[in-house]
């Protein structure tokens, strides 16, 4: 029933002819039916040279063939002048290509309708933008429904509220739908038309008409297309610079959008579509649709909407300079995320880095899998074996290693702890404790996924209900279960029809209604405390309705699965909803269940995700490796959603071992993987190794001593270094995510924080043990340089450092080294 | 049902921009415009905001708005005093501040519907009430406070924070999405002590500058991590060098460093403020206001007077009254009053009946604000409560309308769109009306 835009996916077809074409100069649409007397249609011009296509719409020349039938403006633009058929010619460089056209009505004006010609022009001016009439209580009294998505609404809006001043059918042209955007009366938005634009006079004649609604037998949109769908262009010369200047050929893509009908009709509607780029450095788009390259190569989504629907094309912007094919066959491949990162890098013209020396490869490691620094011997030991394999025993040793749980199940505290003053310190006890639990026992993700969803039983038993305990509305739990196991942002379809996907409040609430049958036992929620026990269970009986229209909804996933057709069966009436939920998440056949748990996991090791954010997949935000996206994903679920076994395969790629340095050639690439992309350690790890450095634990109180940060199970465990590095905080909500910038408070603590102070300087600490023992101060900077960089210092370092301590007390050298190491990017990053 | 058409509340990952272009402050030029059409002074009065969180929910009976011709189970066993306002009355512990009322203004027409502490301070605290109902004890955070907004759109001089929170941060002061950035500074330990330091600008004890200068050293000698220059790799190392760059400034600046001072201060101006924590705090945040600190806020515990209201606070009252007028002359005969902005509030006011245990309880139908410097008018108070305080009489100001407040004094446009990490847009404030007569 819906275009689901994954199913578009990311097309990646650029395909170079094997023989070379003679040039080819081609007009889109080549042929096209225009309908009533303000239709238009926008042409693109494209010549294909060498098999490469580029938009030569600018600098062709148009003509009309058929005067009486159709005219063409200088940049394409098709409009009637009578009826029948006409032909309009392009021409560039002496080329000459033509289009054909069919004109039905061209000399009249078709009735303008509410919601299929008002809507799209008061979406395409903004005035239903969040910042303007959009937004909640509307603009100066006057409010419509963000992007137009409510026709009933918004039509009240303008014909009946304001005492019908703000359309005028007696007078239309006095209406102030139509003095204040020309500014003829204030307005707080602006000018925003002229007379001359045709949106003017459609707007015009509706309200001469007595402003009609759209018939509920009219065609209804079914789709839009957006040509071309996807396009390599060359980047712009820098010194070109933004203004847009002069033409630079093969930097720039005009779009063109065409809406379908379900009459099979279609119309372009290029010029009331709206545009937005994703990243717009490395192609920007402008109101018209036309894509302009930037200087730097990458890629880009260019979205387009309109009304409800979104087409994407993906721009291709390869280095100039060719790579020559063997250079990217000669590469090691470990496995196919080589394969695949190689292809990528391929199609950018980027080559990757070197690959990182043994002691990067080691300390990065430890600090991916187990989150510690290796200690001095575990360095020398690594550094010292010679045989071939040692990176992949390295990684089979550290996931067997006790540390490994009580690492991830930190980053799943990150997205899962609730706050303790809400639901009570025991809970979010119980609820650690089940993290900690799942990954000691590496259990596999979906049975994780399913025993969270369909979880029953005591918050002070079972960790898993927790979230059931936390989170008391359908709503709620919607929200949170789409974005953790989804990667589905649903928070905007709460309240309106999502603005950047297919999803509307229907599909929230019949999603939400997995949810309507939970049943609580207990003591609920008695905010600070909260203190009491609650068990979870499913009620025989519980609905959730549609907040508008009451209407109970039936449960029903978000999208039917591409295995089966039509939407999922439905659970029997004595089962929990949850389970039909649950299984239908967990399905081989869900496209985004595998993929977002595996772009968590690629992120943290790779310093970035395939998407970005991480849990935000959507046809408008595709991944910058599709292939590889879906490749991991699919790896993920034949190795029965094993986490140490994908982490296994990640880690022993040629990729995973690059070194962090770029060439001149791709130190612009931030989103391909031809380097390692550095990143600050985590607040928990950097405290956890300060400790081991310097030898002496971090005291947290009610934990037992020597307790690791790491193992903290609530932030109300009081830590000046874990909030000023930046540990999510559940008090806020939704929970504030993971900082991992750096910020002067943070230089500040590291420099002069007294705790650490007192670490550094503490009698029974490293330094004091190494300053006291019979160690020769060359074999003191060894160490110290093992402790906090793990690596041996090269001789000019191990020289100067020596330096350091001659006529200073050891034990203060000993002390000030230290300090200066931890104080370092080297210690603070993950290179 | 009003359907609810769009989310103001703030989600950190939601919507991307399209089609939400902000059309820019109209709103807030004209509201410059006025206001400079008004009083004649420059648009943004206040370099600086100091906050006193009065947390728990000060009861306005017993401090500015004495209710002495209602019952005596809701007027309580405090007499009204006159101030030197005509006609405005301060119940009778608030000395001080009686005899300084030209230069304050008494805000008694703010009222909300958030009768519990975590929503209350959530929606004082950052101008926009809680997404979601939160209960008394929740420590939430939904949108960002005043002081981050201040910090990420002020920033400060000399490296030194920009949002200060002594001595510790209120409930919702976070900065939400702004990020780590903007969350205040805590200074916890006790300025009243002998050995008071601000923690982390100040070298730790027992470290010599000379030593110190000497670890700088060889930190720069150790330091060879390969730097990636060129600014499209974005490498996240030459961010940490610049915040350490900024730290060596701060803790190296003269200017900083003696705004973290405290025993600079003669013991004749430190007994004015009163040797106690609130005391010196509030002569530290003095301090920080000269060092160009734009905001800080002074966390105040223990207004939630269930019980023993009266015997609390004829305790507490005096020193706090001298303590806050304190600051406001000192302020002013330094002649930073009229750029410094003070605020005293708390989440809310208190129950009109006194109850069985002598105390009174949360009541969000009224409460008293207290606003002075920044051209702020004195003498006056804004609207009133009816005449045993249950609620105000004529028009009432929200807490929408306090926010606009404080952010157009500080020059930051109430209207503004900031957008979270996701793209998604959120005003800073819903409703960016300022309450007019604090405007000048």
């Amino acid at each position: 029933m819906r275009n689901l835009p994954f199913l578009v996916g990311v097309l990646l077809l650029l395909s170079i002819p094997l023989s070379v074409h003679a040039d080819d100069l081609t007009v889109s649409p080549s042929d096209a039916t225009l309908r009533g007397k303000t239709a238009r249609q926008r042409l693109i011009v494209t010549l294909t040279k060498d098999g490469k296509a580029s938009d030569r719409t600018r600098d062709a020349r148009f003509e009309s063939q058929t005067p009486n039938v159709v005219a063409v403006s200088a940049d394409g633009i098709v409009t009637p002048t009578g009826d029948g058929s006409g032909t309009i010619i392009a021409k560039v460089d002496g080329i000459e290509t033509r289009a054909t056209f069919k004109v039905i009505d061209g000399k009249r004006d078709l009735p303008a309708t509410f919601e299929k010609d008002v809507q799209p022009i008061l979406a395409r001016m903004g005035c239903n933008a969040g910042a303007c009439h959009g937004k909640q209580r509307g603009q100066n009294g006057f409010q419509l429904s963000l992007l137009g998505f409510d026709h009933d609404f918004d039509y009240a809006a303008i014909s009946q509220e304001a005492r019908g001043r703000r359309v005028f059918p007696a007078s239309p042209a006095n209406s102030l739908l139509l003095l204040k955007p020309i500014g003829e009366m204030p307005h707080g938005g602006g000018r925003r038309l002229y007379k001359s634009d045709p949106h003017y006079s459609v707007l015009l004649r509706w309200i001469t008409a007595g402003m009609p609604r759209t018939p509920q037998e009219e065609p209804v949109l079914e789709r839009i297309t957006v040509e071309p769908t996807e396009r390599l262009l060359l980047p712009s010369p820098p010194w070109r610079g933004a203004g847009g200047e002069g033409l630079t050929p093969g930097a720039e893509q005009q779009l063109v959008i065409t809406a379908h009908y379900s009459d099979k009709t279609s119309a372009d509607v290029t010029h009331l579509t709206m545009f937005q780029s994703n990243e717009s450095v490395i192609a920007s788009v402008n109101a018209d649709g036309r894509v302009k390259a930037g200087p730097l190569p990458g890629e880009a989504a260019i979205m387009a909407r309109f009304m409800e629907k979104f087409a994407v094309c993906n721009i291709v912007i390869p280095l100039p300079k060719s790579v020559p094919a063997e250079v990217y066959a000669k590469l090691p491949r470990k496995n196919f995320i080589d394969e695949l990162v190689y292809a990528k890098l391929q199609r950018l013209g980027i080559t990757p880095s070197e690959p990182c020396g043994d002691a990067t490869f080691h300390r990065r490691a430890y600090l991916d899998v187990i989150g510690r620094l290796p200690t001095p011997e575990e360095t020398k030991a690594f550094l010292a074996d010679k045989s071939a394999d040692k990176r992949a025993k390295l990684i089979d040793a550290l996931l067997d290693r006790p540390e490994y749980p009580d690492h991830w199940a930190n980053k799943w505290a990150d997205l899962m702890r609730p706050n303790p003053y809400h639901v009570g310190i025991k809970a979010v006890f119980t609820l650690d404790a089940f993290l900690r639990d799942s990954f000691r026992k590496n259990k596999p993700y979906d049975q994780f996924v399913k025993e969270i969803v369909t979880a029953q039983g005591s918050t002070w038993q079972n960790g898993a209900v927790v979230m059931f305990r936390d989170r008391r509305e359908p709503a709620e739990l919607t929200t949170m279960v789409s974005q953790l196991f989804l990667g589905v942002r649903l928070e905007c379809a709460k309240c309106h029809h999502h603005p950047f996907e297919v999803y509307s409040q229907d599909d929230f609430y019949s999603f939400a209604a997995h949810f309507g049958r939970i049943g609580r036992k207990g003591t609920g929620i008695s905010a600070p405390i909260s203190g009491s026990e609650e068990v979870i269970f499913t009620a025989p009986t519980g609905v959730v309705k549609h907040p508008t229209s009451g209407k109970i909804m039936p449960a029903k996933p978000l999208f039917p699965l591409s295995a089966s057709p039509g939407t999922a069966v439905p659970g029997l009436a004595d089962e929990d909803p949850r389970r039909d939920l649950a299984a239908w998440l967990t399905s081989e056949h869900n496209p985004y269940f595998a993929k977002v748990a595996v772009n968590r996991i690629w992120a943290d090791l790779m310093g970035r995700g395939l998407v970005e954010p991480i849990d935000d997949m959507r046809a408008t935000n595709p991944p910058s490796n599709g292939p590889l996206l879906d490749a991991l994903a699919d790896h993920f679920r034949k190795v029965g959603y094993d986490q140490k076994k994908l982490l296994r395969t990640i880690m022993t790629s040629h990729a995973y071992g690059l070194s962090s340095i770029p060439t001149k050639q791709n130190v612009g690439d931030l989103r391909n993987y031809s380097r390692h992309y550095r990143q600050r350690l985590r607040g928990e790890v950097l405290l956890d190794t300060m400790s081991d450095i310097t030898g002496v634990p971090e005291a947290f109180s009610a934990a037992p001593p020597r307790t690791r940060a790491m193992e903290l199970w609530t932030v109300r465990t009081q830590s000046v270094f874990l909030d000023s590095f930046g540990r999510p905080d559940p008090n806020q909500d939704p929970p504030c995510e993971r900082m991992s910038e750096t910020s002067v408070v943070q230089a500040l603590h590291l420099m002069n924080s007294p705790k650490l102070h007192a670490k550094v300087t503490s009698a029974d600490g490293r330094a004091a043990a190494l300053a006291a023992s019979k160690k020769t101060t060359p074999e003191i900077v060894d160490d110290l340089y093992l402790l906090v960089y793990c690596r041996y210092p090269t001789d000019t370092e191990r020289g100067n450092a020596v330096c350091r301590f001659e006529g200073v007390p050891r034990r203060q050298a000993t002390e000030d080294l230290l300090w200066a190491l931890m104080n370092t990017p080297e210690f603070v990053f993950k290179d | 049902m009003t359907i609810q058409k769009n989310c103001l509340g703030v989600s950190r990952r939601d919507c991307l921009k399209l089609g939400l272009t902000a059309l820019g402050g109209t709103g807030f030029v004209e509201m410059l415009r006025l206001q400079a059409q008004g009083s004649g002074t420059s648009a943004a009065p206040a370099r600086s905001c100091i906050l006193i969180w009065m947390d728990g929910g000060p009861t306005h009976y017993e401090t500015f708005d004495p209710k002495p011709d209602a019952p005596a189970e809701i007027r309580g066993d405090f007499q009204p005093i006159q101030t030197r306002t005509t006609g405005v009355y301060y119940s009778q512990h608030m000395q001080r501040l009686a005899g300084i009322s030209d230069k304050t203004a008494i805000v008694r027409s703010i009222r909300h519907d958030q009768g519990n502490h975590g929503a209350g301070n959530h929606y004082m605290m950052t101008g926009a009430p809680p997404r979601i109902p939160v209960g008394c004890g929740a420590f939430v955070s939904f949108h960002p406070s005043l002081g981050s907004v201040t910090a990420h759109e002020r920033g400060a001089p000399h490296g030194l924070p920009a949002y200060f929170s002594m001595p510790s941060m209120s409930r919702s002061g976070g900065p939400n999405f702004l990020g780590a950035r903007y969350a205040p500074f805590i200074v916890d330990d006790n300025p009243n002590s002998a050995d008071f330091r601000v923690r982390d600008v100040a070298l730790p004890r027992g470290l010599s500058e000379g030593r110190f200068d000497s670890r700088r050293e060889i930190r720069s000698e150790v330091d060879r991590m390969q730097r990636i220059a060129d600014q499209e790799a974005g490498d996240p190392v030459n961010a940490l060098d610049e915040h350490y760059q900024q730290g060596y400034n701060l803790i190296r600046s003269r200017e900083a460093q003696a705004a973290f001072d405290i025993h600079r201060e003669p013991n004749r101006v430190r007994e004015q403020y009163g040797r106690n924590p609130f005391g010196q705090r509030a002569l530290l945040a003095r301090r920080l206001v000269e060092a160009g600190v734009p905001f800080i806020t002074l966390y105040d515990g223990g207004w939630d007077h269930h019980t023993n209201v009266f015997n609390s606070l004829t305790q507490r009252l005096p020193s706090w009254d001298a303590t806050v007028a304190t600051l406001i002359e000192d302020l002013d005969q330094r002649g930073m009053l009229a750029s410094t902005m003070v605020i005293a509030l708390g989440e809310f006011g208190r129950t009109p009946q006194v109850n069985r245990d002598a105390g009174r309880d949360h009541w969000s139908n009224s409460m008293s604000v207290l606003f002075a410097g920044a051209g702020t008018p004195g003498n006056q108070a804004i609207g009133a409560t009816d005449v045993r305080g249950y609620s105000p009489v004529g028009r009432t100001n929200s807490p929408e309308n306090f926010a606009s407040t404080v952010y157009l004094k500080l020059g930051i446009d109430p209207g503004k769109i900031l957008y979270t990490p996701q793209g998604r847009p959120t005003h800073l404030v819903s409703e960016t009306e300022p309450i007019r007569e604090l405007m000048g």
